[in-house]
């Protein structure tokens, strides 16, 4: 117990850093970041641009068809100090990603973490979203037990 | 208390932290702070009624500057990033996004348009409007606070500051007067500079109306600063461009406001191999305000404009910017 809270301030400082990196080209109010959802599905796109990276992904809905959803990430020059680069999100694979939603409930959000198909978890976030280390550890947990919303994960515990 | 409560109210904690970058991007330090020690805001050797009266002060002291040739000239070689500042305590009483603007500061007028922008950040977390939104360019002083990566060419005759963000160059014009035959004020207006040793020390006037980011105060077409730029380097190899400047504004501020503003050798940026980019001003441009609130069209949606798709000349061979996977967005609802 000592030992995690001896981590506690050191948890928070890399938050915080990791909160500072994010760019800031624009105002993020267009996306819901008390709301953390998760969705897997196939790389369309990959843009790695300046300002913003998106990354689109087809998203199977119940009925069985696709919806083309739209995910902002950080800057080329944040994602490079993460080991991000053009070629990371391969058209054709299949990731799962953590997103803050569209308030207006459009198919898109800002981009949290994302999990390569080999299973290694990346942090292209930008403002609109975490993707910090510490979201990434407490998703491992959450993903386990089978939640796909941090709503749902803090309603069971 | 049990260990599960506890982790819990761990979580509770991380997770608020953690669902408002925003606000520590704006607070003391953000913006890439941590490297070297704390940065302070060293005042000017007096109080001076005008930015003019400042620069020529300044001059006066080093004796018009040092003429360095372009074998003396100080190196800035390198990619930089934004390494802290102080900007936020010029506006803001502590703690930061939980404190009050502080009065006395602004005049009246923008004193009521920042609580405004204030409330909107306190109360819904995000400034709903940013005019980056309509792809304006950052503009300064808004240059000195923005991320992304930075380079500096120093010239006997001029200093070029680059920002990728705009692209926002800054040209410093060494040992000369201020110019404007034109009658006209732009984004990163006209600066003169002189150096004083290895210091660099700027002024700058013509600039038009902007603000320092969408959570700080607007400014006017009066604004003018005196920047004084030095290189420092701590321990562990951290190499810190540390800019004092005091903001000078008859129409924003009752009197002038000083703050400090750092850059960090981004070595490991060099080690990666990355080369600046040229701002993709198109992605921009699927931002736009709906209901006053910032927001982007996606793709299918009327207006969507693909940074990645083809040119107006799709028939010619080559016109992909997507050229290594060659993929394709719809541009229209299905």
């Amino acid at each position: 117990m000592r030992r995690v809270f001896s981590l506690f301030p050191a948890v928070l400082i890399a938050l915080l850093l990791a909160a500072a990196v994010a760019s800031a080209h624009h105002s993020f109010a267009m996306f819901d970041r008390t709301i953390e959802k998760v969705a897997t599905g196939k790389v369309v796109r990959w843009t790695f641009n300046n300002p913003h990276s998106w990354l689109y992904l087809n998203i199977k809905n119940p009925d069985g068809t696709e919806t083309l959803w739209s995910f902002e990430g950080s800057g080329p020059t944040a994602l490079i100090q993460r080991g991000i680069n053009g070629r990371t999100f391969e058209p054709g694979s299949t990731i799962t990603v953590l997103y803050c939603p569209l308030k207006d409930g459009r198919a898109g959000g800002g981009l949290g973490w994302a999990r390569l198909p080999n299973g290694t978890f990346i942090n292209p976030a930008d403002g609109g979203c975490t993707g910090s280390a510490e979201s990434i550890e407490r998703w491992k947990g959450w993903l386990a037990k089978g939640y796909t919303s941090n709503i749902e994960a803090q309603k069971a515990q | 208390m049990n260990l599960n409560n506890r982790l819990s109210r761990i979580a509770a904690v991380i997770i608020a932290i953690s669902s408002v970058p925003s606000i520590a991007l704006a607070q003391a330090g953000a913006f890439g702070g941590g490297f070297g020690p704390p940065l302070s805001v060293v005042a000017p050797p007096k109080v001076f009624a005008t930015s003019d009266e400042h620069y020529a002060y300044l001059l006066e002291q080093a004796k018009g500057g040092k003429k360095h040739t372009l074998a003396s000239v100080p190196r800035w070689d390198g990619l930089w990033v934004t390494a802290g500042n102080t900007h936020m305590s010029m506006f803001v009483d502590p703690p930061g996004f939980s404190g009050k603007v502080r009065a006395g500061v602004l005049t009246p007028a923008y004193e009521t348009a920042y609580k405004e922008r204030w409330r909107q950040q306190q109360e819904l977390g995000e400034v709903q409007y940013d005019r980056l939104t309509h792809c304006e360019p950052p503009g300064y002083p808004r240059w000195l606070l923005e991320p992304y990566s930075h380079e500096f060419v120093n010239l006997p005759n001029e200093s070029y500051m680059i920002n990728d963000y705009g692209p926002g160059i800054r040209r410093v014009h060494i040992g000369q007067e201020h110019r404007n035959e034109f009658g006209t004020h732009s984004w990163y207006g006209d600066t003169i500079g002189f150096w004083d040793g290895d210091k660099l020390v700027t002024h700058t006037k013509y600039l038009l109306p902007a603000d320092f980011t969408r959570w700080s105060p607007m400014t006017s077409n009066q604004f003018e600063s005196v920047e004084k730029w030095e290189l420092k380097r701590y321990p562990d190899g951290i190499e810190r461009l540390e800019v004092q400047v005091t903001f000078y504004d008859k129409f924003a501020f009752v009197k002038p406001v000083s703050a400090v503003y750092a850059f960090r050798r981004a070595k490991e940026l060099e080690a990666a191999g990355y080369r600046v980019q040229h701002w993709e001003c198109e992605g921009s441009s699927n931002d736009f305000l709906k209901n006053g609130t910032t927001t982007s069209r996606l793709p299918g949606e009327e207006g969507f404009k693909d940074p990645r798709g083809t040119t107006l000349f799709p028939e010619l061979p080559g016109q992909s910017r997507d050229p290594i996977y060659n993929t394709t967005l719809p541009t229209k609802k299905e």
